[in-house]
């Protein structure tokens, strides 16, 4: 009777032990990046515009780090170490956003085009989601500007996704593994068929992934690259 | 956040329904006599950091488990018919930190509760004679939502499916003697009906017993199936998680060591696997009890 009692109260101990919250790793890891984010195009000659860019570090959090601004010819154009670029002559120009980080130079380009006047037409980006798991997920979509601020995210009518989850979540991230820093679209509630999402506040460029997670299980479902 | 507080609820409901509610029913056709009872004290445990997709498949998740203790009683009304009650006294959910890999940064904390959980009472009529050849037992239980659900930060974490339940059961067994010892088989067949979007349920499962050391140990193996009706709402409607899913689906072996240290006071292990699933945690679970028998 003493030894069921000790044994018991050993394996209550034990249990109690082992029911600690704990910690999983995520293999989060990708390469940094900057990524000019202002979409022109057509600059008009004297005239000026700021260019905006974002430094991603290697897990796709957004840090504030300097760059070096350049154009590829200033006969064409000219850009100032804040960014701001002014048209000098009708052409077409190389525009560089440049940091030195200790692992090497890491730098995103655009091409600017110099005109008679400054030209910014919206535009659409991309993809197709795909499932990172057992689950189904499946579809095309394009993401474009509905106005200054909004975001139209459309889903064709080849989407499908799974019904079988608890809690199926939408994010867009700039990591594809992770949802830290990462924007929630919100909760899904089509699993098929075209449809879509409008998103406030966000900028076009401001997301590389459309990331489908289970917010209850934390776990990845599928993603999808925005080109 | 409602939404997935709902959620939540229905995933963990069956995996306790699956791994617990099988106690309830491991005991065969055998009623016991009149003021003869059992008493079990147990904690339970269950820790996965994988499951059995909606394909069958397995799929990593968050690590998470669920602990109970458990008190188990069984009584006998009379000699045909027993009560049977199985509830979580303390239960404890918890999940893990997601932490990244590259830097350690918290990315989603982790969370635990700790309440009481879901209760089970039972009624069980032997529709045979004590003492009978082949006894045959029709049961009858109802859960009882004692558990917490939609609790923690991300309302995920619960101790409880959050819905009543009855559930009808046929059992029926032998007892015989197998190389000078003590020995039974018996199966059961059960319809459970569940509320608040959950579908029911066809549970059944067989079981194998040997008494060994002139019966002071006692070895089981317990096969059970559930398979859902697929009559609920969607999964995504019933916002659970880990062992309370909707729609779960499973096939679970188990094997059980029962060791009576005196006539009456014996200690007991078990470990319950799934051998396959859906919607349901992909890990065994284990338990470990003190009983008090009085035949």
């Amino acid at each position: 009777m003493k030894i069921a009692f000790q044994a018991t109260i050993f394996v209550s101990i034990l249990i109690s032990l082992n029911s600690c919250i704990g910690d999983d790793f995520l293999e989060d890891a990708r390469d940094p990046e900057v990524r000019i984010t202002t979409i022109v195009d057509t600059l008009g000659v004297n005239a000026s515009l700021q260019l905006e860019y974002m430094y991603l570090n290697n897990v796709g959090v957004e840090e504030f780090i300097p760059v070096d601004w350049s154009t590829s010819d200033d006969d064409i154009a000219i850009i100032n170490n804040q960014g701001l670029i002014t048209g000098v002559s009708i052409g077409t120009v190389e525009v560089v956003a440049e940091v030195n980080l200790v692992e090497g130079l890491i730098s995103d380009t655009i091409s600017v085009i110099v005109g008679a006047e400054t030209v910014t037409n919206s535009i659409e980006l991309s993809g197709v989601i795909e499932t990172t798991s057992s689950y189904k997920l499946t579809g095309d979509f394009t993401i474009a500007e509905q106005d200054q601020t909004n975001l139209l995210l459309t889903f064709d009518n080849e989407y499908c996704a799974s019904d079988a989850l608890p809690g199926l979540y939408i994010y867009l991230s700039n990591n594809p593994n992770s949802i830290s820093d990462a924007f929630e679209i919100g909760e899904v509630d089509v699993f098929e068929g075209a449809h879509n999402y409008v998103i406030n506040n966000v900028g076009i460029m401001d997301f590389s992934h459309i990331v489908y997670f289970c917010k209850p299980f934390n776990v990845k479902v599928g993603d999808g690259e925005i080109n | 956040m409602e939404k997935l507080t709902k959620l939540s609820s229905i995933a963990i409901a069956i995996l306790f329904s699956v791994f617990i509610t099988t106690d309830v029913f491991g005991g065969g056709p055998w009623t016991k006599a009149k003021g003869k009872y059992y008493f079990k004290l147990s904690e339970w445990s269950l820790k996965f950091d994988q499951h059995y997709t909606d394909s069958g498949l397995i799929d990593p998740n968050i690590t998470t488990g669920i602990y109970n203790t458990f008190l188990y009683a069984e009584y006998g009304l009379s000699d045909r018919l027993t009560t049977i009650f199985n509830g979580s006294l303390f239960s404890r959910n918890v999940m893990n930190n997601l932490r990244s890999a590259t830097n350690n940064d918290i990315l989603v904390q982790g969370d635990a509760i700790n309440a009481i959980g879901d209760i089970d009472l039972a009624f069980k009529y032997s529709l045979s004679k004590p003492g009978a050849q082949i006894p045959i037992a029709v049961s009858v239980l109802l859960g009882v939502p004692t558990g917490v659900t939609g609790k923690g930060e991300f309302g995920n974490l619960q101790t409880g499916d959050g819905e009543f339940n009855q559930q009808l059961q046929i059992d029926i067994g032998k007892g015989f003697n197998f190389k000078s010892n003590s020995a039974y088989y018996s199966a059961y067949a059960a319809v459970n009906n569940r509320t608040k979007g959950f579908s029911e349920e066809f549970r059944f499962g067989a079981e194998f017993g040997l008494g060994i050391f002139n019966s002071r140990l006692w070895l089981s193996s317990k096969l059970n199936f559930i398979r859902s009706f697929k009559n609920g709402e969607l999964s995504e409607e019933v916002n659970s998680t880990s062992i309370f899913a909707n729609n779960t689906e499973f096939t679970s072996l188990g094997v059980e060591a029962n060791l009576y240290l005196t006539e009456k006071i014996g200690i007991s292990a078990n470990y319950t696997s799934a051998l396959s699933g859906r919607i349901i945690a992909a890990a065994p679970s284990y338990s470990f009890g003190i009983f008090i028998d009085v035949n």
